[in-house]
């Protein structure tokens, strides 16, 4: 069964680059103003205690459930598998490679955190932050954005599937 | 270390000259992470409230790694006649998501109306120290499922393998810090 949302399907379709680029030019503005940054938060409250950014992130976390549980108070059927344990227990929402077991999807979000929340640390910022230190004129988050988008194709046409293929074979998938 | 230290404290103390010079109230709350994150969590829900019957998947309302992936993959769709793939809600609509762009094009007229833009270069070690970091980045996000931003609002939704990625996010900063801090240490 299809999620119905507030717009009917035909609408829906023409609807989302219109939607989501003007929910992205006020996503850019704030995020301009105020420095908005999660791998930021942590790394400035392990090292000095600062908590300015982390509770920005925290507000963040808190703010998406509010928001998903209101409207989905409002109208369950947009937001079909909130709240996701509830509904579908261990597995993730869609997104990551699909059709993997449970195991396999823990060591997915293991190393692949740990290896985001590294990368980020030592090039100083996550992927919003780098956007928009690229807006703001900065040439080498520029690049790594030029990297993000070689690394999106390198994923999905290539490792995506090794790695799935890879986990099978151990039997973890 | 101290000079490291020394150089995000320098940092984050000109963030906190800037966040205290309130213009407006407007302006104010824009600096205030607290309210921005609160603000983008709740429309990011909106927006899938908008937009879920054109497809899934949920909790989909802002992500830089997932949203990148799917206008790059769609844009080279197009062009190479490839079948990479990308997200229902992409693949449906006429367009793909433009939240990225619309990030981009945001923080560009900000930092031209507050006069905040103003064009940093480095070596050229740094540019492919930096691009090798975007293309790992970008990778180790997708197999996760999601930048740090999906995960957070995979966490609101209730996905506890989301949180999983969020402690792992944190153990990744810690051994960051550690590394950038023997890295400052040897260079002195």
């Amino acid at each position: 069964m299809a999620a119905a949302g507030w717009l009917s399907k035909e609408v829906a379709v023409i609807a989302v680059p219109i939607v989501t680029i003007l929910f992205g030019i006020l996503i850019g503005w704030l995020g301009q103003r105020s420095g908005f940054c999660s791998i930021g938060g942590f790394r400035d409250f392990f090292m000095f205690r600062h908590t300015r950014l982390l509770f920005g992130y925290l507000a963040l976390i808190g703010g998406a459930f509010i928001g998903y549980f209101v409207f989905w108070l409002i109208t369950p059927l947009a937001f079909e598998h909130f709240f996701w344990y509830m509904t579908s227990g261990l597995t993730p929402v869609p997104g990551a490679p699909a059709g993997l077991l449970v195991t396999g999807y823990i060591i997915l979000a293991i190393i692949g955190g740990i290896a985001v929340g590294l990368i980020g640390v030592l090039l100083g910022g996550c992927p919003l932050r780098q956007l928009v230190m690229t807006s703001e004129g900065n040439v080498k988050a520029l690049i790594f954005v030029v990297g993000m988008c070689i690394g999106a194709v390198v994923f999905t046409a290539w490792l995506s599937g090794w790695v799935v293929a890879l986990l099978k074979g151990l039997g973890i998938a | 270390m101290i000079k490291f230290k020394n150089n995000y404290l320098k940092f984050i103390i000109m963030a906190e000259t800037k966040a205290n010079e309130n213009k407006t109230i407007l302006d104010g709350l824009a600096r205030n992470p607290i309210t921005v994150g609160i603000l983008i969590g709740i429309l990011a829900a909106f927006v899938q409230g908008l937009l879920i019957s054109a497809g899934g998947p949920e909790a989909y309302g802002f992500c830089v790694a997932c949203h990148t992936r799917d206008v790059v993959n769609d844009a080279v769709n197009s062009i190479a006649g490839t079948k990479l793939a990308i997200a229902p809600i992409s693949l449906n609509a006429i367009l793909p998501v433009l939240t990225v762009i619309g990030v981009l094009i945001g923080a560009f007229i900000s930092a031209k109306v507050y006069k905040e833009f103003k064009t940093k270069t480095g070596s050229a070690i740094s540019y492919i120290w930096y691009l090798l970091g975007g293309v790992f980045f970008m990778v180790f996000a997708l197999f996760m499922g999601g930048c740090p931003y999906r995960v957070a609002l995979r966490v609101g939704y209730g996905d506890v393998i989301a949180f999983i990625g969020l402690l792992a996010i944190i153990a990744g900063v810690l051994a960051g810090i550690k590394i950038a801090t023997a890295m400052a240490e040897r260079e002195g």
